[in-house]
């Protein structure tokens, strides 16, 4: 399949790149920003994919180079043609202190991937907002709770754990679920 | 103290830094141990991508702290908290106990 990679959309993106690792026989899970772009069909876009791997750096950068990506530092990965920018985080996969324990997966025509679910989508906008106080990541845990059917009492119980119930409450109030 | 398990001697003092005052940056960590900033810096970028850290510009300094979604934070924490009763006072007091309250601008020192 020839691909447009200047104008490809984030979901083919990141079903190409989840292909190809799978390929090479690498498990990587989306995470981030990219997950909200996918749940809010673009409504918020990111500009970067983050993938969670326990795969060593070298292996990954081997699959990426078969898609024209190079290493550009550390954990970065770009492609000259290609607006989107791809990064691999040190694991594990977790939100808070608690590893992620369901993922959801996603066929699209480029193939298939692995990502947050809608729920653990937004508690992980709703850590950066917890501990940075980042507004933007709080609107974005809004957008993909009122366009998703997210846990409403697990987020509760996560906020809770976490030592950020009065945020929680901020973030049920504005995304009009009390 | 814990070189064998970090690696090498400067993250154990970029971690008890962290530990004792909350944040810091590459220049200042330099200064006080007497060591290359590129070192500290390489080790800072070294735990950032481990997620161990996070970062923020602050002006034209890149201000470090733990990353508080760091999943093993509590654990981490508690470790160094045990490993930092070890530190031989004069240490402590020569890299640790740095004066950390606000001097008004133009104070004479």
């Amino acid at each position: 399949m020839k691909v447009d990679w200047e104008h490809i959309d984030i979901r083919e993106l990141a079903a190409i790149v989840s292909e190809k690792l799978s390929e090479n026989g690498i498990d990587a899970v989306l995470v981030g920003g990219a997950c909200v772009s996918i749940y809010t069909k673009n409504k918020y876009l990111s500009s970067d994919l983050d993938f969670v791997t326990h795969a060593a750096i070298k292996e990954v950068a081997a699959a990426m180079s078969d898609l024209g990506f190079e290493r550009k530092n550390s954990r970065h990965f770009i492609r000259k043609d290609c607006h989107f920018f791809i990064e691999f985080i040190a694991p594990p996969a977790a939100i808070g202190d608690e590893p992620i324990k369901n993922l959801n997966k996603l066929k699209t025509k480029f193939g298939k991937i692995i990502l947050l679910t809608p729920t653990d989508t937004v508690k992980d906008r709703l850590a950066a907002y917890y501990h940075w106080n980042d507004p933007q990541a709080l609107g974005q845990a809004i957008m993909v709770a009122r366009g998703q059917k997210v846990n409403i009492s697990e987020i509760k119980r996560w906020s809770a754990k976490e030592g950020h119930k009065e945020k929680c409450k901020a973030f049920l109030n504005r995304a009009n679920f009390v | 103290m814990l070189e064998a398990l970090f690696g090498n001697n400067t993250v154990e003092k970029i971690l008890f830094t962290l530990l004792v005052y909350g944040e810091g940056y590459a220049l200042g960590m330099a200064k006080t141990f007497k060591a290359p900033v590129n070192r500290i810096q390489q080790q800072l970028k070294r735990l950032e991508n481990g997620g161990i850290v996070s970062s923020r510009l602050i002006g034209k300094v890149r201000i470090y702290t733990f990353n508080p979604r760091y999943p093993f934070l509590k654990e981490l924490q508690a470790f160094l908290i045990k490993a930092y009763e070890f530190i031989p006072e004069r240490d402590k007091e020569t890299y640790y106990r740095k004066r950390t309250r606000p001097r008004r601008a133009g104070k004479p020192l």
